[in-house]
């Protein structure tokens, strides 16, 4: 459940961001409580997936604040001023955000259980002991300890997305970020994906935020709905609300277009 | 039959040279690949200046032009290098410069999604480079680099004109004495193409050692 009364984990202040003349984030401003589990729904080229992309520092913004756990992601304080961050500011940032990615962006050359102890042992100074036992533990939390010496081409993708998931969370992020981690899967392999992020939903104190077509399962799994709509957010509230009885035309336009698609609400 | 026994033996101490040169010339070439292909690839303009520099002139400019100014104009400035020596470094900065290119162009292939894993994961640009795209990257440079070395097998050749006593250098020896040239070019064309023979099953045995159970990576 969120708390309510804290300060916000995540807060963006009137973001814009552009490729080229394509203005993808508008003006964008919305904050994010500790442990909210904040889903981002609507339709492609909306910005949701590029809000993730710079929480990630894989792109940067052109106007606008971010703060991430108080400080800002983007900009440091050098002898009292404002600067824009170095690397060393994007390191310590970066430890508290992880993300699993749409093509799941396993390493082909290493093993399963080397794709999750390499981060640990360069960022953290893990030992290769230390980081053996935290993968194993992860990898049976997302069912595939007996796969831990398989390599990616050898897994399904299910499989590889679930590796990935262990993979992001041996860094023990605050904050997870999950990009249409389903779109790319086999319809009969997306369940097996959902069950994990139902168990971290459930069982972990992080905050997530869940960029999805899955619409049924964003209802389920989300304290609060965002909705997109060019680089904007057009509707913001509870899953009932969003999804029961959107207020904006936008809204309604768009999740009748993905029940009309067959996709449960 | 028996006087060739001398000449055959004469013709494999240049073989040795040869080898020599080789194996020198191609660990050198493989040092200035991976400097002046990472080189390129560098944050830092001046980096890329001098690693496209290197490159475009030791391309552009004739091996055996580079091995004369090696071996009798670098003494002028003071630096003076035995054939060998020149020969090395003729050989090895000439094709380095190609397989810098082969370095770059392998690096780049590497997909996006791979750089941006290791910036998710928090690696730094060495950490993710060291561990996760060179890895990658290496496995396909290793055929042309098979190319590259053959070359320079067949380039080390040059070398006889800086009396340098290699294997081609050794057949113009045993054809100047015997007035044969059958002999002599017919054994150096069969040991030209039997090491290169053994450099090509070298790398590819190397690189089927590199890729097993992979597949996620173009070859």
């Amino acid at each position: 459940m969120p708390p309510t009364n804290t300060a916000p984990i995540i807060e963006i202040n009137g973001i814009n961001k552009s490729f080229g003349a394509f203005k993808v984030l508008n003006d964008l401003s919305f904050s994010v409580a500790p442990r909210e589990k904040l889903a981002l729904i609507g339709p492609s080229g909306s910005g949701k997936t590029t809000i993730l992309r710079i929480l990630m520092t894989l792109e940067g913004i052109d106007s606008g604040e971010i703060l991430v756990d108080g400080d800002s992601l983007y900009q440091m304080k050098r002898n009292g001023k404002l600067q824009p961050a170095d690397d060393a500011h994007l390191h310590k940032m970066r430890e508290k955000i992880g993300m699993v990615f749409q093509l799941f962006n396993l390493f082909p050359h290493k093993c399963v259980l080397d794709n999750v102890t390499l981060a640990p042992m360069l960022t953290k100074g893990a030992s290769r002991k230390d980081a053996e036992h935290h993968a194993m533990e992860l990898l049976d939390m997302v069912g595939l300890a007996d796969k831990a010496k398989s390599m990616p081409s050898q897994l399904s993708g299910g499989q590889k997305q679930r590796v990935a998931i262990a993979r992001a969370l041996a860094l023990k992020p605050k904050i997870m970020l999950f990009d249409e981690v389903t779109s790319a899967l086999d319809p009969e392999l997306v369940e097996e994906v959902l069950n994990v992020l139902w168990k971290l939903c459930r069982e972990t104190d992080m905050t997530m935020l869940l960029v999805t077509h899955e619409m049924g399962f964003a209802h389920d799994f989300a304290d609060r709905v965002l909705f997109f709509d060019r680089g904007r957010i057009v509707e913001d509230g509870k899953p009932d609300e969003i999804f029961r009885h959107p207020k904006q035309e936008r809204t309604q336009a768009f999740l009748k277009k993905i029940i009309a698609a067959g996709h449960r609400v | 039959m028996g006087q060739w026994a001398g000449y055959l033996q004469l013709i494999l101490d240049g073989a040795v040279v040869t080898i020599k040169l080789t194996l020198m010339g191609s660990a050198l070439a493989l040092v200035m690949a991976f400097l002046a292909g990472l080189g390129r690839l560098s944050r830092f303009a001046p980096v890329r200046w001098l690693a496209t520099a290197y490159i475009e002139f030791f391309r552009g400019t004739s091996i055996f032009v580079q091995l004369f100014w090696a071996y009798f104009v670098l003494p002028l400035f003071g630096f003076t290098l035995t054939p060998l020596q020149a020969g090395v470094l003729a050989l090895g900065l000439n094709v380095g410069a190609y397989a810098a290119e082969v370095v770059r162009g392998a690096v780049k292939s590497i997909g996006k999604e791979q750089y941006e894993a290791c910036t998710a994961l928090n690696f730094n640009r060495w950490q993710g480079l060291r561990n996760v795209i060179l890895p990658q990257a290496f496995v396909l440079m290793l055929p042309t680099f098979g190319n590259n070395a053959i070359e320079l097998l067949k380039a080390s050749a040059v070398v006889s004109l800086i009396s340098l006593s290699d294997m081609t250098f050794q057949a113009q020896v045993v054809r100047a004495q015997t007035g044969s040239t059958l002999f002599p070019f017919l054994t150096i064309l069969i040991l030209y193409f039997a090491i290169a023979c053994v450099i090509s099953f070298a790398i590819r045995g190397l690189e089927r050692h590199l890729t097993r159970g992979l597949d996620g990576i173009r070859s």
